[in-house]
C-alpha cells in the first residue's frame, strides 16, 4: 500500500522558485493499477521520482508497504528501491553494452542476489515476455517493442511490489502499445502488483484501475472503474 | 561583424557550460606548453651562456698565429706586427708548472699551467674582474683557484723551481683559466693562471718567446690573412681566425634534441586531450549544428565556430602556460647549470622562445581539431536530425586500423630510424584490439576487485573503444619512448665505454708542452707496465667551413695502418689505403653532421700550410671529441697538410698493470715539460658522468609524461561519464549505489591506466630489441631492460590513473538519477 501524504515539492533554480507539487494526498492500495494523467509541468513525472525515491520531497510523506521514504538516507532509498520497486522507462533505458539477458539480471547483480534460481526466473520472464530465444542478442539489435519488453523483464525481475512506469508505450505504435499493456495488466493481476503510471494517452490510461488527473501540482480528478460513470469520464476525457 | 560575435558567443558558452571537461583540456594545454617553453628557453639560455663564454674567450681578435712546436721567436710574426692592418696584438706564453702548496699534494694535484700575457687589459683577452685588479704586474687567478687555494688578492703563490707572484686580481670563470674546484678533479686536470709576460719570461727564461699571438685587425685584415697564410706556408708557425666553437668540449645539441624529443611528446598528448574534447563535443552536437545550418548557416560558418572554441582553449592554456614555462624554464637553468663546477651567469632569454611557444600554444590545438572542425561543418542536416547510427562505418574503421597496424608493425624487420615512428604508429593502430585482449582477462579479477562494478567497468570499455584505446596508446607511448630513452641511458655508458677502448688508442696519454723526442718515447718504453708506446699527432685548432660558410674549429689527428686505432669503420683497413690519395679527408660523425656535406665533396679547412680543399671520402664512428674530428693520413699530414709534430704519446699497458701507478710515476719523471696524464678510465668517467644525472632527469620525464597521459585518462573518462548520464542515472533508479557507480568508473580508469601501462612497457622493450638488434646503432644499445624505471613507469601509471578516476568517478556519482527519466 502506498500513502502519500501533503506532498510538496519545489525546485529553485537561482532566483526562480518552481512549485511543482503542491499538497498531494493520495492513497494507493496493494495490486492496484493507477495512471496518471495531466499536461506537461502538471507534477505527475516529479510525483513518480518521489515515489521511486529517486528525490525527496520538500514537504510531506511518502510511506510505502510501511517504510517511509523521508526519513532514509541516499543509500536506504537505494536499497529499498532495489528490493521494492520496478522502473519502466519511456525511452526503455537498456545498457547498451550489456545483452538481453544482462540488462534483465542488472537489479540482481547490482543486489548481488543472482543465484541459479534466479536465473530460472530470467528465463522465465523471458519466455513471458515473449523473448525467449534473444537473451544472448545485444540490445541495440532489437526493435522498439522487444527492447520496452526488455525493460519490463527487468523491472519484474526482483519481483517488486511496486511497478513505477514512465510513458511505457511513448515511443511506440499503437499496435506494439497494447501488447505491452496487455503485458504490464497480466503482472498486476498474476502477481498482484501496483502499478502507477504516468501516461499522456487515454488509451494506455484505460488498462487501469484508477486515473488520476494532475493540473497545477494537485490532483484535480480522479476517476475508478468501479466508479458508475467511469465509461463516461472517459469517453468525455477522450472527447 | 554579427555573425562573428554571435559564433564567438555561442563558442564561449559552450566552453562555460562544460567547465570541468573543458578545464582538464585547458589543464593538457598548459602542462603540454608549459614544457614546450621551459625547453625552449633552457635550449636558448643555454646556448646564450655557452656562446656569452666561448664569446669571452673569443674576445676582439680576429687571428691567431700558433706554431706546431710549443713556441717560437716574436721575430717570426714581424710581418704581422709591422702590418697596417694590425690594430692591437697580444701575445701569451703558456709553461706548465707546479703550485708550491703546504699540505700532501701529489705532483698532479699541483699541476698549474701559467700563461704569461703582455696586457692583462688587452680588449683580445676579456677577464671578468670580481677581485682586485689587472695591474700587469700579479697574477691573475680564477675564483675556484683562490677559493681552493684559501688566496685573496695580494697574497703570494709561490710555483716550484720559478718564483713567486702577488695575486692581483681574482676573475670569474673563463675557458682560458678554466681550472679545478676540488682536489679530486685536479687530479686529472691541470690549475690555469694568467701572469705577466715579462714576469714568466724572466722565470723560465724564454726571452722573444711565444706560444701564439692573437690581434684585431681593421678591414684590410681580410687581405692580410691569405697573404700571411703564404708567408707562413713552409715555417712550423701558422695563422688561423679564431673561431668560437666549442663543440669538441660539450654535445648540449645533443642533449637538446633529447628534451626536445620530449617535448613533442607532450604536445602531442596535449594535442590528443583537445582533439578528444572537441570530437566529442562535435559528436554531441551534430544535431545542432544540423539545426544551424536548416537555418541558413555555412559550412564554414558551423567550422568557424568550432575553430574559435579551439582557439579560446588555446589562448587560455597558452595564457597560463607560457608563464608557467618561463618559471620552469628558470627552475630547469639553475638545476642543469648547477652541475658546473663554477657558478655560471645566465640571463634568462625568454622573449623568442616565449613568441614561439605561443605560437605553437595556439596552432598546435588547431592542428589537432582540424578532423573536428571539419567533421562539424560536414555536418549532414538530414542524417543528424534522423541521428542515423554510423556502426557500419566503425566497423570498416576497426578493419583498417587491423591492416595497416599490422602493416606498420613490419617494420620491426626493416633496420631504419624511420622503423621507430612506424611501429608506435602500429601500437596506436592496434591497440584497440590489445584493450579488448586485456579487459577478457582483467574482467574476472575485476569482479573479485569491485564486484559487478568491475564487470560493467571491463564490459563499458568497449563503448568508446576507440576514444578509451586512444587514450591507453598515448599513455603507452609516452612510457615507450621515455623507457627507450632511459634504457639508451642506461645502457649508454656501457657503449660509450665500448667505443671509447675501442678508439682511444691505448691505455694512457700523456701530453707534453713541448714535442716528445725519441729518446722520451725510449724512455716511456723502458718502463716495465709498458708494453708499447705510440705518437698521437693532433692538429688544433685547426677552423673549416661549413656548407652554410660558417666557420668551425676542430682537431684533425693524424693516422696510419700500422699507428693506434682512432676510429671505428666497417672497411677500415680499405680506409687507410683511400687516405693515402692526397687531399683525403676522414670525417668524425658530429663533425659530419656540422659540416653538412656529402661523402664525395670537398671540406675547405685553413691547414697549417694554407687553405686546402679536401676531399671527405667517408664518415667514421670515433669516441675521440665525441665524433667532432677528422683524420688524415700521417704522411700528407707532414708534408701537404704542415703539422710536423707530436704533444701526445699513447701508452699501452701490459695485462695487470694499474695505470693510476704508472701516472703518478709519469708526473715525477717528466715534471719539467709534462702538460697533461689522462688514463682511459678518465675519459671514460668524464664521458659516463653526465649521464648518471640524465637518468634522474629522464625519471622526472616520465612521472610528468605519465601524469600529462592521466590528464587525457581523466578528460576521456570525464566524456565517457557524461556521454552516459542517461545510462548511468539508469543505474541508479534500478539500484546501483553511488559507491558502485564510483567502482565502475574507477575500474575503467584503471583497465585504461593499466593497459596503457602494459602497452607502454611492452612497446618500448619492443623498441629496445629492435634497437639492440639494429646494425645502424652498431650495437650501442643492449637489450636490458631497465628495471627501475619500468617499476617507476607501473606505479606511477597505475597510480595517476587511478587519481584521473577517482576524479571522474566523483562527477559520475553525481548523476543524478532522475536523469534516466529526463534522458535517454
Amino acid at each position: 500500500m502506498i500513502k502519500v501524504r501533503g506532498l510538496n515539492k519545489e525546485f529553485i533554480q537561482g532566483q526562480e522558485r518552481t512549485h511543482v507539487l503542491k499538497g498531494v494526498d493520495l492513497t494507493v492500495e496493494e495490486g492496484e493499477f493507477v495512471a496518471v494523467m495531466g499536461p506537461s509541468g502538471s507534477g505527475k513525472s516529479t510525483l513518480l521520482q518521489l515515489l521511486g525515491g529517486l528525490d525527496i520531497p520538500t514537504e510531506g510523506d511518502i510511506v510505502i508497504n510501511q517504510n517511509k521514504l523521508s526519513i532514509m538516507s541516499e543509500k536506504e532509498r537505494t536499497i529499498f528501491r532495489r528490493k521494492y520497486i520496478g522502473f519502466i522507462f519511456q525511452n526503455y533505458q537498456l545498457l547498451p553494452t550489456l545483452t538481453v539477458e544482462e540488462n534483465i539480471a542488472f537489479p540482481l547483480h547490482a543486489d548481488g542476489s543472482l543465484t541459479k534460481e534466479k536465473n530460472q526466473t530470467i528465463l522465465k520472464l523471458l519466455d513471458s515476455v515473449g523473448l525467449k530465444d534473444f537473451g544472448q542478442k545485444r540490445v541495440n539489435l532489437l526493435s522498439g517493442g522487444q527492447q520496452q519488453r526488455v525493460a519490463i523483464a527487468r523491472a519484474l525481475v526482483n519481483s517488486p511490489s511496486v511497478l513505477l512506469a514512465d510513458e511505457p508505450t511513448g515511443n511506440l505504435d499503437r499496435n506494439r502499445a497494447e501488447e505491452i499493456l496487455g503485458l504490464i495488466s497480466r503482472f498486476n493481476r498474476e502477481k498482484n502488483q501496483t502499478i502507477i503510471m504516468v501516461t499522456h494517452d487515454i488509451f494506455a490510461a484505460g488498462f487501469a484501475d484508477r486515473i488520476i488527473l494532475f493540473k497545477d501540482g494537485v490532483i484535480d480528478q480522479e476517476a475508478s472503474r468501479k466508479d458508475e460513470d467511469y465509461a463516461k469520464y472517459l469517453a468525455n476525457f477522450m472527447a | 561583424m554579427k555573425t562573428m560575435l554571435n559564433i564567438w558567443r555561442i563558442s564561449w558558452r559552450n566552453i562555460t557550460q562544460n567547465k570541468k571537461r573543458c578545464f582538464i583540456s585547458i589543464l593538457g594545454i598548459i602542462l603540454g606548453i608549459s614544457f614546450v617553453t621551459s625547453m625552449l628557453i633552457a635550449d636558448k639560455t643555454t646556448n646564450d651562456v655557452f656562446d656569452y663564454y666561448e664569446q669571452m674567450y673569443v674576445a676582439d681578435a680576429d687571428y691567431w698565429v700558433l706554431s706546431d712546436e710549443h713556441t717560437y721567436s716574436e721575430d717570426d710574426v714581424s710581418s704581422v706586427l709591422a702590418s697596417s692592418a694590425v690594430m692591437e696584438t697580444l701575445f701569451a706564453l703558456d709553461k706548465q708548472a707546479f703550485f708550491e702548496l703546504e699540505g700532501n699534494h701529489s705532483p698532479q694535484q699541483r699541476s698549474v699551467r701559467i700563461t704569461g700575457v703582455n696586457d692583462q687589459t688587452s680588449s683580445l683577452l676579456k677577464l671578468p674582474v670580481v677581485e682586485g685588479s689587472l695591474d700587469n704586474e700579479g697574477l691573475v687567478i680564477p675564483d675556484t683557484v683562490a677559493n681552493l687555494l684559501n688566496k685573496k688578492v695580494g697574497d703570494t703563490i709561490r710555483f716550484t723551481n720559478l718564483g713567486e707572484a702577488e695575486v692581483s686580481a681574482i676573475v670569474e670563470y673563463t675557458q682560458l683559466l678554466a681550472s679545478p674546484s676540488d682536489w679530486e678533479g685536479a687530479e686529472s686536470t691541470s690549475f690555469r693562471v694568467i701572469a705577466p709576460l715579462d714576469l714568466l719570461r724572466e722565470w723560465t727564461e724564454m726571452d722573444n718567446e711565444v706560444s701564439y699571438l692573437r690581434f684585431q685587425t681593421n678591414k684590410a685584415g681580410e687581405n692580410l690573412f691569405p697573404s700571411l697564410q703564404k708567408e707562413f706556408r713552409d715555417s712550423h708557425v701558422y695563422i688561423q681566425p679564431v673561431v668560437a666553437d666549442d663543440r669538441q668540449s660539450n654535445d648540449i645539441g645533443g642533449m637538446y634534441t633529447f628534451f626536445y624529443l620530449i617535448a613533442g611528446l607532450s604536445m602531442l598528448i596535449s594535442g590528443f586531450i583537445v582533439f578528444n574534447l572537441i570530437y566529442t563535443s562535435v559528436m554531441e552536437r551534430k544535431k545542432e549544428f544540423a539545426i544551424m545550418k536548416s537555418l541558413g548557416y555555412l559550412q564554414r560558418s558551423v567550422s568557424r565556430l568550432i575553430l574559435m572554441e579551439v582557439m579560446l582553449l588555446a589562448f587560455i592554456g597558452t595564457a597560463i602556460g607560457v608563464p608557467l614555462g618561463v618559471w620552469l624554464g628558470d627552475m630547469f637553468m639553475q638545476t642543469f647549470l648547477g652541475v658546473f663546477e663554477f657558478d655560471v651567469v645566465y640571463t634568462l632569454n625568454w622573449k623568442v622562445p616565449v613568441l614561439m611557444a605561443v605560437i605553437i600554444g595556439i596552432i598546435f590545438p588547431i592542428i589537432f581539431s582540424l578532423f573536428p572542425i571539419y567533421t562539424a561543418g560536414k555536418t549532414s542536416v538530414l542524417l543528424a536530425l534522423k541521428m542515423t547510427n554510423q556502426s557500419d562505418s566503425s566497423k570498416k574503421q576497426y578493419q583498417f586500423r587491423v591492416v595497416l597496424g599490422i602493416g606498420l608493425f613490419l617494420f620491426l624487420f626493416i633496420d631504419h630510424p624511420v622503423s621507430y615512428v612506424a611501429i608506435l604508429a602500429s601500437v596506436v593502430l592496434l591497440f584497440p584490439f590489445l584493450l579488448l585482449g586485456l579487459k577478457q582477462i582483467c574482467k574476472p579479477i575485476w569482479r573479485i576487485c569491485f564486484g559487478y562494478s568491475g564487470s560493467l567497468a571491463a564490459q563499458n570499455l568497449t563503448q568508446q573503444l576507440n576514444r578509451n584505446a586512444n587514450t591507453a596508446a598515448i599513455l603507452a607511448v609516452g612510457i615507450a619512448v621515455i623507457l627507450l630513452l632511459s634504457a639508451v641511458i642506461e645502457t649508454a655508458p656501457e657503449g660509450y665505454e665500448k667505443d671509447i677502448r675501442s678508439t682511444y688508442g691505448g691505455d694512457l696519454r700523456v701530453t707534453s708542452e713541448t714535442p716528445w723526442s725519441d729518446q722520451d718515447q725510449a724512455r716511456l718504453l723502458s718502463y716495465q707496465s709498458v708494453e708499447n708506446v705510440e705518437l698521437l699527432t693532433e692538429a688544433a685548432p685547426i677552423t673549416w667551413e661549413n656548407m652554410d660558410g660558417e666557420e668551425r674549429q676542430f682537431s684533425v689527428f693524424a693516422v696510419n695502418k700500422e699507428g693506434p686505432k682512432l676510429f671505428d669503420h666497417a672497411e677500415r683497413e680499405i680506409l687507410y689505403d683511400k687516405l693515402t690519395k692526397e687531399g683525403s679527408i676522414l670525417l668524425g660523425e658530429r663533425a659530419f653532421t656540422e659540416w653538412g656535406g656529402n661523402v664525395g665533396e670537398l671540406i675547405s679547412i685553413n691547414t697549417p700550410s694554407g687553405e686546402q680543399q679536401l676531399e671527405v671520402i667517408d664518415v667514421v664512428n670515433t669516441s675521440n671529441y665525441s665524433g667532432y674530428t677528422a683524420f688524415m693520413d700521417e704522411d700528407y699530414f707532414h708534408y701537404g697538410f704542415g703539422w710536423g709534430n707530436s704533444f701526445t704519446m699513447l701508452l699501452t699497458l701490459h695485462d695487470g698493470y694499474q695505470a693510476e701507478s704508472l701516472r703518478n710515476q709519469l708526473w715525477q719523471d717528466f715534471s719539467s715539460h709534462l702538460a697533461k696524464v689522462e688514463m682511459i678510465e678518465d675519459e671514460i668517467a668524464s664521458t659516463t658522468s653526465a649521464l648518471s644525472g640524465m637518468n634522474e632527469l629522464v625519471l622526472v620525464m616520465l612521472v610528468f609524461i605519465i601524469g600529462l597521459a592521466s590528464v587525457g585518462t581523466a578528460n576521456t573518462l570525464l566524456m565517457n561519464t557524461l556521454e552516459r548520464t542517461a545510462e548511468i542515472g539508469t543505474m541508479r533508479a534500478l539500484g546501483f549505489t553511488k559507491q558502485q557507480v564510483r567502482k565502475m568508473i574507477i575500474g575503467e580508469g584503471l583497465l585504461i591506466g593499466l593497459s596503457g601501462v602494459l602497452g607502454g612497457v611492452a612497446a618500448g622493450a619492443l623498441l629496445l630489441y629492435f634497437s639492440s638488434k639494429s646494425e645502424f646503432l652498431e650495437g650501442f644499445i643492449s637489450f636490458q631492460l631497465p628495471l627501475g624505471n619500468n617499476i617507476v613507469a607501473l606505479v606511477a601509471g597505475v597510480s595517476l590513473s587511478l587519481l584521473a578516476a577517482w576524479i571522474s568517478s566523483a562527477t559520475a556519482s553525481k548523476i543524478s538519477n532522475i536523469s534516466s527519466l529526463k534522458e535517454g
